[in-house]
């Protein structure tokens, strides 16, 4: 293996690969990015045995060949060197010279046919979708995922698939977020796959907005491609609860606040809640909300904000922190709450859509 | 005024000398000094026995050989002292959550808010007495009062196994007699000057003039004559929680295959998590302590989202640990296993998958919990935690 390219040339592909690489490795192997040059491409492959990205450039060629090189530092070194230099790569006995200028660098190898890569992954559904859509449906819903719960199917994001939609929904059993997009003209098989959270994070970098891409879903992959990178991600094996029960009908006396005005008023509160639990009161009075917070230093956070409200007074306690993510995600001046009770979940959407839902679960105080 | 509170303080009785009375029968009714290893230590706790011959803590242990030259000596179990203490605090925490631990055989209760459930402050004291006694084979004082002052002179009043209930209406009767040196803040110095202005009585210091009490304590002049009648607002202060709970054993054969350690692993997560849900609080990370044939030791640790006190969450997480720390060293054996809970909490977060989700625990750990309370531990075990042979 043989080629040469400008630093810029080289970083693209390498940049777009590195997210994969997991800083602590099972295996020696997944250090490295797999690099295969051949017919005036060099591709890159970089994998943490459950996301996969390949990102290729077109560059100069002299031998095929392919091979795996630790991907970090041969990332840190093409970013060292100074900007618009020539910078060649050669195979030589088992260890790959990276030459520019008067620098020379040697790098250890591994063998390109013990790299575990992904080949055909027999896709049973396509989906054609715009970028900025799916963009949509990852930003809206991200957040929500199981981080490290022993729940392992909420550790990613459910992607479905209905005769008329697509649609995210995240849980980690104590708040939810759902949105979905209207796929109008297309007749989409049911299908639920879970990608795993890395992979919903690496998609959420490599999607661009512009333009539409093919989503293909297969039994236990997911993969598209985007601008010549080509995204592969394992499924999470398991099944998602039945998030359907757990979205409550929408209360007959709804809350409706300024969006802003009562994002800022949590902020503020929430300084002085407990920093661990996050825990904010909301006391529910006609056309009024009272925040309270108070940590173990008996520190006390109170904020009072005008409301449309006309129901039944009542009191209920929330990490503080759920409340600010849905509001984050929300983009509308005014946010609407159906709240029932102190022990039943929350449903926050905007006034006017439906097509997004975020539902959190009270905390007792 | 605060509404009436009701205040023990519970006092072990010469509690480290009565723990190697217990545990060690050839030292029960002798003179007994548990302390420094050498002639130079001091004692840190003397048995009755040894007490009667003067010997009293914070003596230099030659002045209490010298003061009973039968004296038996023992060597302080510190860590065995701590381990028994956590059992009587445990005792403490199924009356009321409001204790505040002044040392390892001290605390105070506030049981005003468990009145209700379990009647009386006296019934508590009662029982409280006797669950030591009979569960742990020791004995403790207590005095029950409506604060935390005269709690604490009560439970000093009938040691050893006391039981001193001051009211309101006693309090000035029962106060009044006794020497001024019972009182906290007055030592060795303010003692002196208070004798050289005649004050010995707490009834003498109650009804002193002004000028003379503001003489010897300055700003202090009003909370002391506060103090001398009885009067103490300062609440129970609910000293920190426990930071971590674990179990771990030492085999006697080392653990070899991976069925054996998944199986002993299971047993010891079923403990700790148990101990977790009889404090109704959660780990919101899970440890494992591992020590292999040589000594070296290792440990492992992830976060628990959500916090858990559910024996199959737990060792799912520590499994994963376990079966980690195996691929990383393949075909060690096991010499000691520990599982651990820490980064401990009360989250009251409800759930939406699991409506019943609470710091008791799930429905299932809860019945199995009552089981193993009232039948013996092991009245029941998970199939999976039997020995197959």
């Amino acid at each position: 293996m043989k080629l040469s390219a400008t630093r810029e040339t080289l970083l693209k592909p390498l940049q777009a690969v590195m997210g994969v690489v997991e800083r602590r490795q099972t295996m020696p192997i997944l250090a490295n990015v797999l690099l295969v040059a051949r017919k005036g491409e060099l591709s890159v492959t970089a994998t943490d045995l459950e996301v996969e990205l390949v990102a290729s450039a077109s560059v100069e060629v002299a031998a095929d060949g392919e091979i795996t090189v630790p991907g970090r530092k041969l990332l840190d070194i093409c970013r060292a060197l100074p900007e618009k230099a020539e910078i060649g790569i050669s195979l030589v006995g088992d260890k790959v010279a990276v030459n520019s200028g008067r620098s020379k660098f040697s790098l250890m190898t591994l063998p390109a046919s013990e790299y575990p890569t992904v080949e055909d992954i027999s896709a049973n559904q396509s989906i054609e979708v715009a970028q900025s859509d799916l963009l949509r449906l990852l930003e809206k819903t991200h957040f929500s995922m199981a981080q490290q719960d022993v729940r392992y199917y909420l550790n990613g994001l459910l992607l479905e698939t209905g005769p008329k939609y697509l649609r995210a929904v995240a849980t980690d059993g104590h708040r939810l977020a759902l949105c979905q997009i209207a796929m109008d003209g297309a007749k989409l098989p049911e299908q639920q796959v879970i990608v795993p959270r890395k992979g919903v994070l690496e998609l959420q970098r490599l999607l661009t907005g512009e333009g539409s891409v093919k989503l293909d879903l297969a039994a236990n992959h997911i993969r598209l491609e985007v601008d010549g990178n080509r995204f592969t991600s394992k499924l999470i094996d398991g099944r998602f609860p039945e998030y359907d029960r757990v979205i409550p009908q929408e209360a007959e006396n709804k809350l409706v606040a300024d969006r802003e005005t009562l994002r800022g008023a949590l902020q503020r509160t929430a300084i002085l809640s407990n920093e661990k639990y996050r825990g904010i009161r909301l006391m529910i009075r006609d056309g009024v909300v009272l925040l309270q917070a108070h940590n173990p230093e008996q520190e006390e956070a109170e904020e009072e904000l005008e409301v449309s409200y006309d129901g039944d007074d009542l009191e209920i306690g929330f990490n503080v922190n759920y409340l600010l993510d849905a509001l984050n995600a929300v983009e509308s001046s005014e946010v609407v709450l159906s709240v029932v009770d102190g022990n039943s979940s929350c449903l926050l959407r905007e006034p006017e859509k439906d097509d997004c839902k975020y539902v959190v679960m009270p905390m007792r105080l | 005024m605060t509404a009436q509170r009701s205040i023990l303080h519970v006092d072990m009785d010469a509690y480290y000398a009565s723990i190697e009375q217990r545990d060690n029968p050839e030292l029960r009714n002798k003179p007994v000094a548990v302390g420094g290893g050498s002639n130079r230590g001091v004692v840190a706790a003397a048995s009755y026995e040894a007490r009667e011959f003067g010997v009293r803590s914070a003596l230099p242990m030659r002045d209490a050989l010298r003061r009973c030259p039968d004296l038996i000596r023992v060597a302080p179990r510190m860590a065995h002292y701590k381990a028994v203490s956590e059992q009587v605090f445990d005792i403490f925490r199924d009356f009321t959550p409001t204790i505040e631990g002044l040392s390892l055989d001290e605390a105070f209760l506030d049981v005003s808010g468990s009145l209700a459930l379990f009647g009386t402050d006296i019934a508590i004291a009662t029982e409280i007495k006797r669950r030591i006694r009979d569960e742990l084979n020791l004995t403790a004082s207590v005095g029950v009062a409506q604060n935390k002052l005269v709690a604490k002179i009560a439970s000093d009043l009938d040691k050893p196994d006391g039981l001193v209930v001051i009211t309101e209406s006693t309090v000035a009767q029962t106060l009044d007699p006794l020497p001024v040196r019972v009182l906290p803040g007055i030592g060795k110095e303010t003692l002196k000057r208070l004798h050289a202005v005649g004050i010995h009585s707490i009834s003498e210091l109650r009804c002193a003039p002004n000028r003379k009490l503001e003489a010897i304590f300055g700003r202090f002049a009003q909370r002391t004559r506060d103090r001398a009648s009885g009067i103490d607002d300062r609440t129970v202060a609910r000293s920190s929680v426990d930071k971590s709970i674990s179990a771990e054993e030492t085999f006697s054969d080392d653990l070899v295959n991976a069925n054996d350690m998944h199986r002993e692993l299971l047993r010891l997560t079923e403990r700790t998590s148990r101990r977790l849900r009889a404090k109704q609080i959660t780990a919101g990370t899970i440890q494992l302590k591992i020590r292999v044939a040589d000594f070296t030791t290792y440990t492992r640790q992830r976060p628990m989202h959500p916090p858990s006190n559910s024996t199959d969450a737990l060792y799912e997480a520590g499994k994963e640990l376990l079966n980690r720390w195996m691929t990383e060293h393949p075909g060690t054996r096991i010499r000691l296993l520990g599982v651990g809970g820490c980064d401990l909490g009360q989250t009251d977060q409800a759930d939406l998958f699991a409506a019943q989700t609470s710091v008791e625990g799930s429905p299932l750990d809860q019945m199995a919990d009552q089981i193993r309370d009232r039948f013996g531990d092991s009245s029941m075990a998970r199939a999976r935690s039997l020995n197959s042979d």
